[in-house]
């Protein structure tokens, strides 16, 4: 029971903690990224296509993550270049996504929503030999996949890229003040370009997870608000890698959780699915409070 | 004292008044024409590639929906039955982003208005339709209003960026009304999640009887018009005019920029409300799951392209209505994916407040011809 419940929390965190450690990204770089639903759908139908054409689990990661890096880019290339609001354009971007994989699945593949390849390649799970029947242990690193180890790597890795290197700091100065950091010399037009393309990269990825991963077919509803999640996630932990991931496992975990109190739901579906943009409302008054108080404190 | 904090609408122009103009001008006009062109065009284009991509003629099937939104007159009643939400969710996004407060929720007063409307109008059956309708009407303003009530509060008194919190509600909004139906108001011996229908006498009486247009439709227009001239004539809505321009500014003139932001919100989530109720006692007379077609965010798009302007929203919905309206009949006989609607839909909110580029790259274009000359 708990070890079931690890694992599927785990499982169905990697998707949502790629996507949201990209909308972290993005976000430190100054630009709410919206369209992170659509770059999971880009990913995840790039991902099933082009793995079921090659029949190698491996195309189908690259040309995913691939995928979502320039639809990442043509959403950023809005916002940036042709200085339109990220909200709006995101909205459009996951409205247009949603047309064009749909259209593509009806006329060229002649389904309605599922695409299902006969010989699907899947991402092979790692089993840790010695480990894997450690009861809890052996849920928690046994039986996974590159992407979730690839997940794992990326929060310290994120956290030190982000207060050490070159790249980070400009990202974030452009994000804290992008008149000021222009004003230096950066580029921050091509810095938000590259977070953009960096979160649709991610993205991707995370739709990649939730295809290859997880499912091992297609649907143009799959992504199921994951992209939203991701978002939540990234501003619970105020995009800060380790607890933006803390809070996707909390997210999954309730997912998870509900996936098996299902027969005897005590608790609504419907509400707890609810629970992520709840506490981002929560966090946001929270942060608006703290503001406000400490803004008056130095008034005083 | 307490003194208000300045709202950060992201402008960092300053106010600058410019003398009434009486008359019709011509290069507004025309400026406005190739704001909303430019997006729409692009669409058409983007949906060109798709249909040619798929192996179909687009000016055959351009034309096919030209034909099937305008061709007689219950292809334009099905048009404007298409419209009237999006006449609601277009006037509710228009009249918040004039206060200068972004609100993407009018798709969640919208939903949550649907349900408190048909749930309201199930049990007013033995009331006189005048009051049967009225009171559903106010039940789905009240909801919108519930809606909008908590981003509005945090916006004017906590500063919380209002489109993270709105566009969060949507999905709780989502939730919450798929619970409310699945524990409270299901109908009996229904597979699908969806209340009763609502009483006869709560039934909003359609224009054209085989048609569906119903009086909603005028209730829109009256609106619309009511805000056209509120805008212009009145103290408060100059006010939202100056405090969605240029907020710091309002403030520092002593303009009631709290009173406009709350009210913006509300006004918002109340007219989202009234569509939602209208689409509820007027089309589909029940609240099912999936009651609202994306009319919240399409209303966004229509706001943005319209600029606020109500001839602007009543072009655009009529446009986007005539889209959703033919797309779904013209499917039936042309072998098109129905996703040609999401895609130039996508296309057009994409672009829709990146025209500024154009203005911006000739101006930049314009200065360095000058700097050539001088040199």
């Amino acid at each position: 029971m708990i070890d079931s419940i690890i694992n599927s929390t785990l499982l169905l965190a990697v998707p949502i903690v790629l996507a949201a450690l990209g909308g972290a990204i993005h976000r430190r770089a100054g630009v709410v990224n919206i369209g992170l639903e659509g770059q999971m759908l880009v990913g995840a139908f790039a991902g099933i296509i082009s793995s079921a054409a090659t029949g190698s689990w491996v195309v189908g990661v690259l040309v995913g993550g691939a995928a979502g890096a320039v639809a990442g880019l043509i959403m950023s290339l809005v916002i940036t270049r042709l200085a339109a609001n990220e909200i709006i354009v995101g909205l459009g971007f996951n409205i247009l996504v949603l047309g064009v994989v749909g259209f593509i699945l009806r006329s060229n593949y002649g389904v309605s929503g599922t695409l299902r390849f006969p010989e699907q390649p899947r991402i092979p799970k790692l089993t840790i030999p010695g480990v894997s029947d450690v009861p809890v242990l052996g849920a928690v690193l046994s039986g996974k996949d590159v992407l979730f180890w690839l997940a794992v790597a990326l929060v310290p890795l994120l956290a030190w890229v982000f207060s050490n290197t070159r790249w980070g700091i400009r990202t974030r100065a452009t994000g804290a003040n992008d008149f000021a950091t222009a004003s230096l010399g950066v580029r921050t037009l091509a810095v938000r370009d590259v977070a953009g393309s960096l979160a649709g990269l991610l993205a991707g990825l995370g739709g990649v997870a939730l295809a290859l991963g997880v499912s091992g077919l297609f649907n143009e509803n799959m992504i199921a608000g994951r992209g939203f999640v991701a978002l939540a996630a990234f501003y619970f932990g105020r995009s800060r890698p380790l607890p933006t991931a803390l809070a996707c496992l909390l997210f999954s975990f309730f997912d998870a959780l509900q996936i098996r109190m299902q027969t005897n739901s005590v608790f609504p579906t419907e509400l707890i699915q609810t629970l992520p943009y709840v506490a981002v409302v929560a966090v946001l008054a929270w942060t608006g409070y703290t503001t406000l108080r400490r803004r008056s404190r130095v008034a005083v | 004292m307490t003194e208000q904090q300045t709202p950060d609408t992201g402008a960092h122009t300053s106010y600058v008044p410019t003398p009434v103009r009486r008359g019709f001008s011509w290069s507004a006009a025309g400026e406005s024409a190739w704001r909303i062109a430019v997006p729409v065009v692009i669409a058409l284009l983007v949906g060109a590639v798709a249909l040619l991509f798929g192996g179909a003629n687009p000016l055959e099937i351009y034309g096919m929906l030209a034909q099937e939104a305008f061709g007689d007159a219950a292809r334009l009643n099905a048009t404007l039955t298409a419209a009237t939400p999006l006449l609601f969710t277009g006037l509710a996004a228009a009249i918040a982003f004039r206060g200068g407060v972004f609100n993407v929720g009018v798709e969640g007063s919208f939903g949550f208005a649907g349900l408190a409307a048909a749930v309201v109008g199930v049990n007013v059956g033995g009331l006189s339709p005048v009051l049967a309708v009225t009171a559903c009407l106010l039940a789905g303003m009240i909801a919108g209003v519930l809606v909008a009530l908590i981003p509005a509060l945090l916006r004017t008194w906590l500063g919380v960026d209002e489109v993270v919190s709105t566009l969060m509600f949507n999905f709780i909004v989502t939730g919450v009304t798929a619970w409310l139906v699945q524990s409270f108001f299901l109908a009996p011996g229904q597979a699908n999640s969806a209340t009763e229908y609502v009483a006869p006498a709560a039934e909003l009486p359609a224009l054209a009887p085989p048609g569906q247009l119903n009086a909603g439709f005028v209730i829109a227009v009256v609106l619309i018009v009511f805000y056209g001239f509120w805008i212009k004539r009145t103290k408060l809505g100059f006010e939202f005019d100056a405090v969605g321009k240029a907020p710091r500014f309002s403030l520092a003139q002593g303009l009631r920029v709290r009173t406009v932001l709350m009210s913006a919100m509300l006004i918002s989530g109340a007219i989202g409300g009234l569509g939602g109720a209208v689409h509820t006692l007027g089309v589909v007379h029940r609240f099912s799951v999936g009651f609202s077609a994306s009319f919240g965010f399409t209303g966004i798009a229509i706001a943005l392209l319209a600029r606020f302007n109500p001839v602007g929203v009543i072009i655009g919905a009529v446009a986007f209505g005539a889209l959703a309206a033919a797309g779904a009949t013209v499917q039936l006989f042309v072998n098109i994916p129905i996703q040609l609607i999401s895609i130039l839909q996508g296309t057009v909110m994409l672009l829709a407040v990146a025209q500024f580029a154009v203005p911006r790259l000739l101006k930049r274009r314009r200065a360095e011809k000058n700097t050539e000359v001088a040199a």
